[in-house]
């Protein structure tokens, strides 16, 4: 695994290194840690813990496994204590991709997308980020890793600390509850 | 035809293809599948809708000033964490040669009492206790300067 540049300096305690990977996973991560914990201000409180966390713990980061698994790994795990403190809530549940290679998604053709279709994406994209934050955290993880953060199921399963079974079984489920969801809202199958 | 079993097993596999989470033989077969199922090739493009929207979702931006604060905070906490280290590096050997210092300075001190013992005709031994007032005193006196020191410099880091 080539490991990247940014990484290997911060490792050697470059701090400018560290700043230059806060910026550019500043998004992602917050984006991540939003879906989890859904309150802004706890999102951003747990941003700031992650990268202390990382800046800390980075001496122990082994270069074999890839930064970004490893990196999310440290902020869930910190935004699941957060959740268990302040909701103790069931967490369990939740699943994603398999290969580099072009998928059956990728392949078929996808409908073709009518200008009604433009102007209700806002509504629908609304009414979709409020069903997917109506599901259980374990949810919502899998599905922002494997449609937000693009990552592969594999890499997903380093996140969740699971078996590639389960990370299946729980983004069937949690597709399966967002699409009901949506069904329910009146939008039948066509929430792009 | 497809047998309706294997219908069933194709549909249930539909959401994972649509989310491009199948392995190639597994889409291999679905996609044969959907060539000659109408049905389901409709409710594949339900699930890959729904996984388009997903993809699609807008991406919530952190603000700049966290970003900002986040930087700053990292990076003190960095910099307090190499100056903890670096002070480490030098109090360990400091405090190992005090105490090599303190275990040999008793009978050091017992052969310069004697000597002065001679010199000035007193008969009494020495005794441990003037010793280890000695010791106390001399480890309280440093242990106050460190912390003095140590107070001086978060004062300063504060204000810098």
């Amino acid at each position: 695994m080539v490991l990247d540049a940014d990484v290997v300096q911060l490792r050697r305690g470059d701090l400018d290194a560290l700043t230059a990977l806060i910026a550019r996973y500043q998004n992602r991560l917050y984006r991540y840690l939003l879906r989890l914990v859904r309150e802004p201000a706890q999102a951003e409180d747990l941003f700031q813990q992650s990268w202390l966390r990382v800046a800390e713990k980075i001496r122990a980061y082994d270069p074999n496994r890839s930064f970004d698994s490893w990196l999310f790994t440290v902020a869930r795990n910190l935004a699941l204590d957060h959740l268990r403190r302040v909701h103790p809530q069931s967490l369990d549940e939740p699943a994603l991709r398999g290969s580099d290679s072009e998928s059956l998604a990728d392949r078929l053709p996808s409908r073709e997308i009518l200008p009604l279709d433009r102007i209700l994406d806002s509504e629908r994209s609304e009414k979709l980020a409020a069903a997917l934050s109506d599901l259980p955290a374990t949810y919502r993880e899998v599905l922002s890793l494997r449609f937000e953060e693009e990552m592969k199921l594999e890499e997903i399963a380093e996140v969740l600390g699971a078996p590639l079974s389960t990370v299946k079984t729980r983004l069937r489920r949690s597709l399966a509850q967002l699409r009901g969801t949506m069904e329910a809202h009146g939008f039948h199958g066509d929430p792009s | 035809m497809n047998a309706p079993n294997e219908h069933e097993k194709i549909r249930s596999l539909l959401s994972l293809a649509a989310s491009g989470a199948l392995d190639s033989a597994e889409e291999m077969s679905v996609e044969s599948h959907l060539r000659n199922c109408t049905e389901c090739a409709a409710e594949f493009e339900h699930w890959q809708a729904l996984a388009g929207g997903l993809r699609r979702l807008p991406t919530p931006q952190l603000s700049p000033v966290v970003l900002q604060r986040t930087v700053a905070l990292v990076r003190e906490a960095q910099v307090a964490r190499d100056e903890h280290r670096a002070t480490l590096k030098v109090l360990i050997p400091l405090l190992a040669l005090s105490w090599a210092s303190t275990i040999f300075s008793w009978p050091l001190f017992k052969l310069a009492s004697g000597a002065l013992r001679v010199v000035l005709g007193i008969h009494a031994e020495p005794d441990w206790r003037v010793f280890a007032f000695f010791v106390a005193w001399t480890w309280l006196a440093a242990g106050v300067a460190a912390a003095m020191l140590s107070s001086q410099q978060r004062r300063d880091r504060r204000l810098a």
